[in-house]
C-alpha cells in the first residue's frame, strides 16, 4: 500500500481534468485525466482507489504489488495518435505533448534524438541508452516515420564513450541515422545549441526547429514512444537520479521506471535516507532545478533528478543576483540568497536574456555575449558579492572580469556541486 | 571508572579503554571499561593516544581479550576476538576519512561556537583553486591545515567557507597585547615626493620614525628638528585566565574537579538564609539542551571570576570560569517579575540574544537562580538586592573552589594593558548608569568581580561621577541590579566584556585616559546636579574628546542630553550613543548633540524583550571611536534624515571599512 500523488499538469498547457472520481477503482494504465486544449492524457500509474481529487492532482492509494502489468492503450492508425493515447510528454523538462510534434511533415527534414544529458549529476539517460540503446534507436526510427523525416541524428556527448558504443553497434547498418558527438559544456544540451552545432545555425529564440526543417526529441521520450508503438504502454513511468548527502554515499542512484506519483521522499528513503542536516532538495539538473519540498515532492513525467544538498554557506553581506536563461531564473537566486542569509542589493539580467512567451530564452546558448557590463552594475548598486547563474562559456566571462573588480563569485551550483564533489563551475580550461 | 550497563548502551559508539589491568582470555564487560567522556583530556594531555582500529565499546562487550592489557589500553581490534559488527556511519562517532591532512582547513558547513570540526566538516581541496579564483577564500599562510584543526573546538559561530584560521580555535593560547608600535601611526599622513625633472636627487626619509598624523603639511624648517615621538606608558595590566568547564553537576561538596564543576545540592538552603526578604530559592543548571525551556525574566548574567591573593580589581591576575556562567531571574511571592520597563521571561533560546558582550554565548551552561522574594518588594531597593545577594552566596562558593585550582589547567590567557599615549588626542568615556532606586541601581567596586561585598551601590554615593579605570570596568567593578527594559539594559557581564572600553583601548590614534560612571538619579533637579559634576570633571580633566553612552531610553535621556551639553559646551568634542531608533527617539535635546550613535539592532527600531539585543557592541565601539576621531579633527557630522533610518548606520559603516 502507499499513496501516489499524479499531478494534473506535467506539461505544458491546462492541467487536465479528472475522468474518474473520488473512491472509484482504478488500473494501473488507465486514463485518469484528459488534456484539455493542449496538453497530454494522464494515466494511473499504479492499481488502487482514488482517495482524493484536488485542483492540483489525484491521489491513489495504491496497492502493493510487484505486478507490473498494465492496461494497454488502443490501437492507433498513426504514430501520431499512439503518442496521444500513451500521454507522451518531452520526458526532458519542458513537457511539450509529442504527438504535436510527430504531426509535422519534413520530408526532406531531420528528427534530431537529443541524448545530451546535459545536466551535470544526472545520468538515467545515459545509463538507459547503455542497458538498451535499441530501444531509442527505434524511437527515433518511429518519429522519422512519423514526420516522413528521411535522416535522423543522434546527439550525445564525446564523454559517455560507453554509450556512443552501444549506439554504434545498434545502428551499423543503419545508413539514415548518424551520430553527433558533442563536447561536455552546459548548455550543449539545449535545442537551439544542438542545431546551431549540427547545421552551424542560430534560430532566434522565437523560431521553432521546424524552421530548421527539424524535430528534436530527448532520448527518452523516443524510449516511450517505442514502448508505447511497441508494447501499448502509456507514460506511467519514469527514469530518475537521485544524488547528493544521501547516506548511500555521493554516487548517483539511478532508478528506472518509477511509477508516477511516487513521492521523492520514499526515493530518498531507498538510498538510506538523507544523511544529517541538508540544505535543499533540488527537483531537476543543477543547472535549472528548483527546491523541492520533501513532503510533497513527486515524481512526473518531466522530473529527471533529485538531488539533496549540503546547507548553504551563509553571507551577511549585501548579493548580486545575475540571472540567466540557461541556468536559474530570478525567484530560484533569491530563493538560494534567502538560504544564504544574504542581503539582495541589485538583480540584472544576461544581456542575452530575451522573454518569449513568458519564458527566459537565451539567444545564443553557451555563446557569451559579455558580462562585464552586468557585473559592473551590480557592483555599482552595493553589491559586494555575486551569485551568478551562468552556463559554463558565460560564467567564465564572469570569472574573467568580477574577481578584478575585487568582487567575490558565487555560482548558483556550487552547494549541489560541493555535495557530490563534482567540478565547481568558473573558468574553463584553455586548452579543451 | 568503570561503566554500567545503562552507560554502555549510551556510550556504545564511543572509543573502548580498559580502566583496569584485564587478563588475557578474560570476557570484556562493562566494569573492564573507562568512562568515554574523560577520555579527550587523557588524550589532550598525551596520556593516551586511540588508535585509529580502535574498537568502540558497543563492539566489544562479550569479546574475549586475546593478551593481558593494562589499565587505560585502548582495545584495539586485533586484540579482541568474537567483535561484534557496528554501524558506525552518520552519527556519533563517524569514521570520518582522514585524508589530505596537509591541505588547508576551509569550513564546508556553516558551524556553531563549540562545535567540533570533523573530517566531514571541510571542504573538499578540489574546489580551493577556483574558490580562491572566486575571491571566495582566501588561503594565506596563517590558515591551518586539516590535520592541525580536526577535532578541535571553534570557539566562535563560523559561516561555511571560511579558511580556519589559528584564533578561530578554542585554546588558542593569545595574549591580546594592546601596546602600540610607533611605526604604524602615521596614518593620514601623506608624504608626495613629485620630481618633474633632475638628476642626482638624493632622498632620505627616515624609516620607522613618526611623523605626526594631525597635520598634513610638513614644513622644512619642522623637518630639520627630529620629529619627538614619545613612548606610550604603561600604567597597570590585568590578565584574565580561563579555566575551561565542561560539565556542570550537583554534587555533595562545591568543588571543580578538571573540567567539572559540582554545586553543593544543599546550597539553596544557605543561600535562603541571606536575606530575610528572600523566601524561595531554585537553582538550575541549564545546559545547551535546556535552553528551550521557559525562564522568568532575566535579571543579570554574570561571569564567575576571582581576583588572585592579593590583587584589587583592575589590575593583576583574575580567574575565571570559561564556558559556565551565573543567570539572575525572579518574581515576588505574587509572581510579579522583578523588572519594570517590559521583561525577557519566556523560552531562552528565543528571549536572549546570544553572543552580546552581555548576553550569554551559546553553548554555555547557565547556572540559573529563581529567586522569589517577599511580595511587593519587587519594585523597593531591598528586594532585588536580596535575590542578587542570595545569588552572589551561590557564585560565592564556586569562587573559593576557583581560587584552588591548579594554575596548569589555564585554558587560554587574556592580557590588558592599559597605556597612556602622550601626544595622542586625549579621550574620556562617560557611562551613564541607572541610580533611580529599586532594581535601578548598580554596586560599584565590590572586592571580587561582579560580586556584592565591599561594593557601594551608586544611587548611596549620590549618584555622582566617578572615576575608574578602563581595567576596572573589564574587571567586573560593577554589578548590575539594573533591569530597565531586557534589550538595552547592561547587565554585569557587560561591563565585564565592555566593547567601547576594549575598543578604545586598542586604538592607537588615541590615548584613553579614564572611564567617569554617573548615576541617572529619579528627580530630575537632581539628574542636573550630577550632569554639572559630570562637566566640571571633564573640564578638570582637559581631553579633547569624551563619549557619553547609556542603558535604557526614556527618563535617563534627561540627564544623557545634559551631559553631552556639559562636556560640549566646554569646547570638548563628544559623541553620545544610546539606544534611540523608534521607540527610543530622545525626549529633549540641545546644539551639542549633533554626534549621535544609533544602537538600535532591530528592524523595527523597538524595545523588543529580547536580552541585550540594543545594547553596544563591538561594531559600535568602532563607530563611536570612529565619529569622535573625526570630529576631534575638525570634520563635521551630517545631520540625520527626519525620520530614523537605519541606512545612516550602514552607510557609515561602509565608511569606516573603507578608511
Amino acid at each position: 500500500m502507499g499513496l501516489y500523488v499524479i499531478p494534473l499538469r506535467q506539461h505544458i498547457g491546462a492541467p487536465c481534468v479528472p475522468n474518474v472520481s473520488e473512491g472509484e477503482k482504478v488500473f494501473r494504465g488507465q486514463c485518469i485525466a484528459e488534456p484539455n486544449g493542449l496538453g497530454a492524457k494522464i494515466h494511473a500509474s499504479v492499481s488502487g482507489r482514488v482517495v482524493k481529487i484536488t485542483e492540483g492532482d489525484i491521489k491513489i492509494e495504491g496497492e502493493f504489488t510487484e505486478d507490473e502489468d498494465y492496461i494497454k492503450i488502443k490501437k492507433c492508425d498513426s504514430i501520431a495518435d499512439t503518442a496521444f493515447e500513451a500521454g507522451i510528454v518531452g520526458a526532458g523538462g519542458a513537457g511539450f505533448p509529442t504527438h504535436i510534434k510527430l504531426k509535422s511533415e519534413i520530408p526532406d527534414g531531420f528528427v534530431i534524438a537529443n541524448c545530451v544529458e546535459c545536466e551535470p549529476i544526472l545520468n538515467h539517460n545515459i545509463a538507459l541508452i547503455e542497458e538498451d540503446p535499441g530501444l531509442i534507436v527505434r524511437g527515433l526510427q518511429y518519429a522519422m516515420e512519423a514526420t516522413k523525416a528521411p535522416t535522423g541524428y543522434i546527439a550525445i556527448k564525446s564523454k559517455n564513450k560507453k554509450a556512443i558504443e552501444s549506439l554504434k553497434k545498434e545502428i551499423e547498418d543503419l545508413k539514415n541515422i548518424h551520430i553527433k558527438e558533442l563536447g561536455d559544456i552546459y548548455p550543449v544540451g539545449e535545442e537551439r545549441a544542438i542545431i546551431h552545432e549540427i547545421f552551424n545555425l542560430w534560430l532566434t529564440p522565437e523560431q521553432l526547429p521546424m524552421e530548421a526543417k527539424s524535430v528534436v526529441m530527448n532520448g527518452e521520450t523516443l524510449a516511450n514512444l517505442a514502448r508505447a508503438v511497441e508494447d501499448r504502454k502509456p507514460v506511467i513511468d519514469k527514469d530518475i537520479t537521485v544524488a547528493g548527502k544521501l547516506k548511500s554515499g555521493k554516487d548517483s542512484n539511478i532508478f528506472f521506471q518509477v511509477p508516477i506519483g511516487t513521492s521523492i521522499a520514499s526515493l530518498i528513503e531507498q538510498c538510506g535516507g538523507i544523511d544529517g542536516e541538508f540544505g535543499e532538495i533540488v527537483i531537476g539538473g543543477p543547472y535549472t532545478g528548483k527546491a523541492g519540498d520533501i513532503d510533497n515532492a513527486v515524481v512526473t513525467k518531466i522530473s529527471g533528478g533529485a538531488i539533496v544538498t549540503i546547507p548553504l554557506p551563509e553571507f551577511g553581506g549585501p548579493l548580486g543576483l545575475l540571472v540567466c536563461a540557461c541556468g536559474a531564473d530570478e525567484n530560484r537566486l533569491k530563493s538560494i540568497a534567502g538560504k544564504m542569509k544574504a542581503e539582495v542589493v541589485a538583480t540584472t539580467n544576461c544581456k542575452n536574456l530575451v522573454e518569449i512567451r513568458g519564458a527566459n530564452k537565451c539567444l545564443t546558448p553557451g555563446e557569451c555575449p559579455g558580462q562585464v557590463q552586468a557585473v559592473m552594475e551590480l557592483k555599482r548598486k552595493g553589491a559586494e558579492r555575486i551569485l551568478i547563474a551562468n552556463c559554463s562559456d558565460c560564467t567564465n566571462t564572469v570569472m574573467s572580469c568580477a574577481p578584478d573588480l575585487k568582487i567575490p563569485v558565487y555560482h548558483h551550483t556550487d552547494h549541489i556541486f560541493r555535495t557530490v564533489d563534482h567540478e565547481l563551475s568558473r573558468r574553463l580550461s584553455l586548452e579543451d | 571508572m568503570s561503566l554500567t550497563i545503562e552507560q554502555v548502551e549510551k556510550f556504545k559508539k564511543e572509543v573502548a579503554v580498559l580502566c583496569c589491568r584485564l587478563k588475557e582470555g578474560s570476557i570484556i564487560d562493562e566494569s573492564h571499561l573507562e568512562d568515554p567522556t574523560i577520555l579527550p583530556e587523557l588524550v589532550d594531555s598525551g596520556l593516551l593516544t586511540i588508535p585509529k582500529n580502535c574498537a568502540r565499546i558497543g563492539q566489544v562487550i562479550g569479546a574475549k581479550l586475546l593478551k593481558t592489557l593494562d589499565a587505560l589500553t585502548p582495545i584495539s581490534s586485533d586484540v579482541v576476538e568474537g567483535i561484534k559488527e557496528m554501524d558506525l556511519s552518520n552519527e556519533g562517532i563517524t569514521e570520518d576519512e582522514i585524508f589530505d591532512l596537509d591541505q588547508k582547513a576551509v569550513l564546508k558547513y556553516n558551524m556553531k561556537f563549540g562545535d567540533v570540526i570533523k573530517a566531514s566538516d571541510l571542504e573538499n581541496p578540489m574546489n580551493f583553486e577556483k574558490m580562491e579564483d572566486s575571491l571566495l577564500i582566501k588561503l594565506s599562510e596563517k590558515v591551518l591545515t586539516r590535520g592541525e584543526v580536526i577535532g578541535k573546538k571553534l570557539n566562535k559561530d563560523t559561516v561555511a567557507l571560511t579558511p580556519i584560521l589559528p584564533e578561530m580555535i578554542e585554546g588558542y593560547k593569545a595574549t591580546e597585547k594592546l601596546e602600540t608600535t610607533p611605526m604604524d601611526t602615521n596614518n593620514g599622513s601623506i608624504l608626495k615626493i613629485k620630481i618633474a625633472e633632475g638628476k642626482g636627487i638624493d632622498i632620505e626619509i627616515p624609516m620607522g620614525g613618526y611623523i605626526g598624523h594631525a597635520s598634513t603639511i610638513i614644513n622644512k624648517e619642522k623637518m630639520a628638528e627630529k620629529p619627538v615621538e614619545i613612548p606610550p606608558k604603561e600604567i597597570r595590566r590585568l590578565t584574565k585566565k580561563y579555566f575551561e568547564i565542561h560539565n556542570v553537576i550537583f554534587g555533595k561538596e562545591t568543588k571543580i574537579e578538571g573540567k567539572t564543576l559540582y554545586i553543593r545540592e544543599n546550597i539553596g538552603e544557605d543561600a535562603l538564609k541571606v536575606d530575610k526578604l528572600v523566601k524561595e530559592i531554585k537553582v538550575d543548571i541549564i545546559g545547551p539542551d535546556r535552553y528551550k525551556e521557559y525562564s522568568e525574566t532575566i535579571m543579570d548574567v554574570q561571569p564567575i571570576a576571582t581576583k588572585e591573593e592579593g590583587d584589587k580589581l583592575g589590575t593583576g591576575t583574575t580567574r575565571v570560569l570559561d564556558g559556565v556562567i551565573m543567570i539572575v531571574t525572579g518574581t515576588d511571592e505574587n509572581g510579579v517579575q522583578i523588572g519594570e520597563f517590559g521583561s525577557s521571561e519566556g523560552i531562552l533560546e528565543e528571549n536572549v540574544m546570544w553572543g552580546r558582550p552581555g548576553a550569554p554565548d551559546k553553548g554555555e551552561i547557565l547556572i540559573k537562580t529563581e529567586v522569589v522574594i517577599k511580595e511587593h518588594t519587587n519594585m523597593e531597593r531591598p528586594g532585588p538586592l536580596a535575590a542578587h545577594k542570595a545569588t552572589d552566596f551561590i557564585t560565592s562558593e564556586i569562587r573559593e573552589a576557583l581560587k584552588k585550582l591548579d594554575e596548569k589547567l589555564v585554558s587560554r590567557e587574556e592580557e590588558f594593558i592599559q597605556l597612556r599615549r602622550p601626544g595622542k588626542k586625549k579621550i574620556v568615556i562617560v557611562k551613564e548608569i541607572m541610580g533611580q532606586g529599586a532594581m535601578h541601581d548598580n554596586l560599584i567596586l565590590p572586592i571580587e568581580p561582579v560580586g556584592v561585598i565591599g561594593g557601594k551601590p551608586n544611587v548611596d554615593l549620590g549618584n555622582l561621577p566617578i572615576v575608574l579605570s578602563p581595567l576596572e570596568i573589564l574587571d567586573g567593578s560593577i554589578h548590575a541590579l539594573t533591569c530597565i527594559g531586557p534589550a538595552s539594559k547592561e547587565c554585569s557581564r557587560h561591563y565585564f566584556r565592555e566593547p567601547l572600553i576594549i575598543e578604545a583601548l586598542k586604538d592607537e590614534e588615541i590615548d584613553l585616559c579614564g572611564v567617569i560612571l554617573v548615576g541617572s538619579p529619579q528627580i530630575n533637579s537632581e539628574k542636573f546636579y550630577v550632569s554639572e559634576r559630570v562637566g566640571m570633571t571633564v573640564e578638570a580633566m582637559d581631553v579633547d574628546g569624551a563619549v557619553v553612552t547609556t542603558e535604557g531610553f526614556g527618563n535617563n535621556h534627561i540627564d544623557f542630553a545634559s551631559h553631552i551639553e556639559q562636556i560640549g559646551m566646554r569646547d570638548i568634542s563628544v559623541v553620545g550613543a544610546s539606544f534611540c531608533a523608534v521607540q527610543g527617539a530622545l525626549v529633549v535635546g540641545n546644539k551639542y548633540m549633533t554626534n549621535m550613535i544609533d544602537l538600535n539592532k532591530t528592524e523595527e527600531g523597538i524595545e523588543n524583550e529580547v536580552l541585550a539585543c540594543n545594547t553596544l557592541t563591538g561594531e559600535d565601539g568602532l563607530r563611536i571611536l570612529a565619529m569622535l576621531k573625526a570630529i576631534m579633527n575638525g570634520e563635521e557630522v551630517l545631520a540625520p534624515e527626519r525620520k530614523w533610518n537605519p541606512e545612516v548606520k550602514e552607510n557609515n559603516l561602509r565608511l569606516i571599512g573603507k578608511n
